[in-house]
């Protein structure tokens, strides 16, 4: 590019430029603020816009500054013409300075007095490469927002999240944190497409089932920004491998669906120093929290010091879920850790959201930290019992009657006297009682633990084990998959 | 007898067929409005799998309750 040629509509651009340096004064409380445009024709490395503030604070200043600087570009209709060496030449529209890539030096310019140079664009440069300027994603409109900025979405584009789980939760703080224009992104996901799954993760078609959720979603969100960077890890997170990945990453968003993942990830957090943005989801309802590394912050632990155990709360039949209930929670934590990476304020204290979209309310429940809680670096905890040793498979009730051990069915009172299964099973112990503290089952004896699907057997048994219960075991699939 | 405004959530609204209600209660604790109300309904759920919260603050089970105080008590949830 040899030089530059700047054409405005000057009444209408005087109008909206004073309206914005008044703007600025008002907002950020300073005393005086100026802003010129040259218009005409500028040689490279000459100053095309000059921004002056004046306030007893330096922040404001800044503040004030890139406010100006941002809105002129984006409001006031100032258009550049660059001329090519080769003689070639092409109107752009200012608002597209604002987009990053396009124009990487303007984190640097945030200054007072600001001066921003006619250095010309990297677009330009792509345009006589012959790719299309409307292959790559235009922030502007984020970038519009003061909060924001060029400046801003240079962070994003900087910065890094790891999302545990490409599900409910997962699919929509995945898209929002790739369109919004996160430079690199980790997908930790195991699972393959399942047809029921599509109801609430739109991320995937029909021609998707079967294939990994990593790999596809990594494969649509290149589509939404080419330029990031998504690592795909097809397989499940837990002790062993989240303390690895988590150190090459700036934030975690936990979008998990299970307790033991959900706290690994807590840990792997804290021990790192890292913020993460957990959610969960139950039928219409949702909670939202995040950890942050600060002395004060309270982590997941602080808050359930004796970690769930997953299966014991809640009910065995999978709890079912209307999309949009995972999508509201999965766009919060996409937000909230757009604003850890902008350097935003996160909230005012830390709290647990609970949000119930049934009845449409939202409590924050104000929590503390637990000084009781350990947030020193220290080893991973692992799961001593590998919960697939706890579970026996029988292709009948019979056959489970036949194996010598001692039958526990633990559903509650009500679910047995609409389901009599056939055969003598010897104890009745509701789940509940367990909870309570029953000490009623000796401990010397050999149990298959049996409920309606294996979920809070499998449960249980886990539980019963780490009590010192030596033979305990869990009937897989539950009396649903021997009733036949 | 305090009013007390007591709200459910996840597997305790299910089990208690509703999302909140109001109630005189004697319980001088949020421990004793548990039992009080797990009887009553049918919690399966044991205190120390819940936290409770007393207008808007996450509180011990033993702190004391006072009238027109709004209680919520909620279990973990994994979904996602
Ligand atoms: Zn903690």
């Amino acid at each position: 590019m040899r030089r530059l040629e700047y054409e405005a509509y000057a009444a209408l651009a005087e109008r909206e430029g004073e309206g914005i340096v008044a703007e600025a004064v008002a907002k950020y409380g300073v005393q005086h603020a100026a802003c010129i445009h040259r218009i005409g024709d500028l040689a490279l490395g000459e100053m095309a816009v000059w921004v002056g503030v004046s306030s007893r604070h330096r922040a404001e200043a800044f503040a004030a500054c890139r406010y100006i600087i941002d809105e002129v570009k984006h409001r006031v209709p100032i258009w550049k013409k660059e001329h090519y060496v080769d003689g070639d030449s092409g109107w752009v529209n200012c608002e597209r300075c604002a987009q990053p890539g396009a124009h990487e030096s303007h984190a640097d310019q945030i200054v007072t007095p600001l001066a921003e140079g006619a250095h010309g664009h990297d677009h330009a440069h792509a345009h006589a490469a012959m790719t299309p300027q409307h292959a790559l994603p235009d922030f502007s409109r984020q970038i519009a927002l003061p909060e924001v900025g060029a400046a801003g979405q240079q962070r994003l584009r900087a910065g890094s999240v790891l999302v545990i789980g490409a599900g409910g939760l997962g699919v929509p703080a995945l898209q929002y944190l790739a369109a919004a224009g996160v430079g690199r992104i980790g997908i930790v996901e195991g699972d393959v497409v399942e047809a029921s799954n599509l109801h609430r993760q739109p991320l995937y078609g029909v021609a998707d089932i079967g294939k990994s959720k990593a790999a596809v979603a990594a494969a649509r969100l290149r589509e939404l920004n080419p330029e990031a960077t998504f690592a795909v890890h097809a397989e499940r997170a837990g002790a062993g491998n989240l303390v690895d990945w988590l150190a090459r990453y700036d934030v975690v968003v936990d979008c998990s669906d299970n307790f033991a993942t959900k706290f690994t990830v807590n840990d792997a957090a804290v021990i790192l120093g890292k913020p993460a943005v957990f959610a969960s989801v139950y039928q219409y309802e949702g909670q939202l929290q995040v950890y942050l590394p600060r002395e004060d912050w309270p982590c997941l632990r602080c808050l359930w010091p004796e970690a769930p155990r997953d299966g014991l709360v809640g009910n065995c039949a999978q709890a079912g879920v209307l999309g949009p209930v995972p999508a509201v929670l999965g766009a919060m934590q996409a937000m909230q850790a757009l604003k850890i990476l902008l350097g935003l304020p996160v909230e005012g204290a830390p709290a647990l959201h609970v949000f119930d979209l049934l009845g449409m309310h939202w409590r924050t429940l104000h929590a503390a930290r637990n000084p009781a809680c350990d947030h020193s670096p220290r080893e991973l905890q692992t799961d001593a019992i590998d919960p697939a040793a706890l579970e026996l498979a029988y292709p009948t009730l019979a056959a489970a009657f036949a194996s010598g051990l001692t039958l526990v069915d633990i559903r509650e009172p009500w679910e047995r006297a609409r389901d009599v299964p056939a055969g003598p099973i010897e104890w009745h112990l509701p789940l509940s009682a367990f909870l309570q503290g029953s000490t009623a089952l000796p401990r010397e004896g050999r149990y298959l633990i049996v409920c309606a699907h294996g979920v809070r057997s499998l449960a249980l048994a886990g539980h019963l084990r780490a009590l010192g219960y030596p033979a305990v075991y869990s009937l897989a699939g539950g009396l649903a998959a021997v009733s036949a | 007898m305090k009013k007390i405004t007591l709200q459910y959530f996840a597997v305790l609204r299910e089990q208690a067929g509703c999302s909140e209600e109001r109630l005189e209660t004697a319980a001088a604790t949020p421990a004793e409005l548990y039992e009080e109300v797990r009887a009553r309904h049918g919690f399966t759920l044991p205190l120390s799998m819940l936290r409770v919260a007393v207008n808007e603050e996450f509180r011990d089970w033993s702190s004391p309750l006072e009238s027109s105080d709004r209680v919520v008590f909620i279990p973990p949830v994994a979904g996602g």
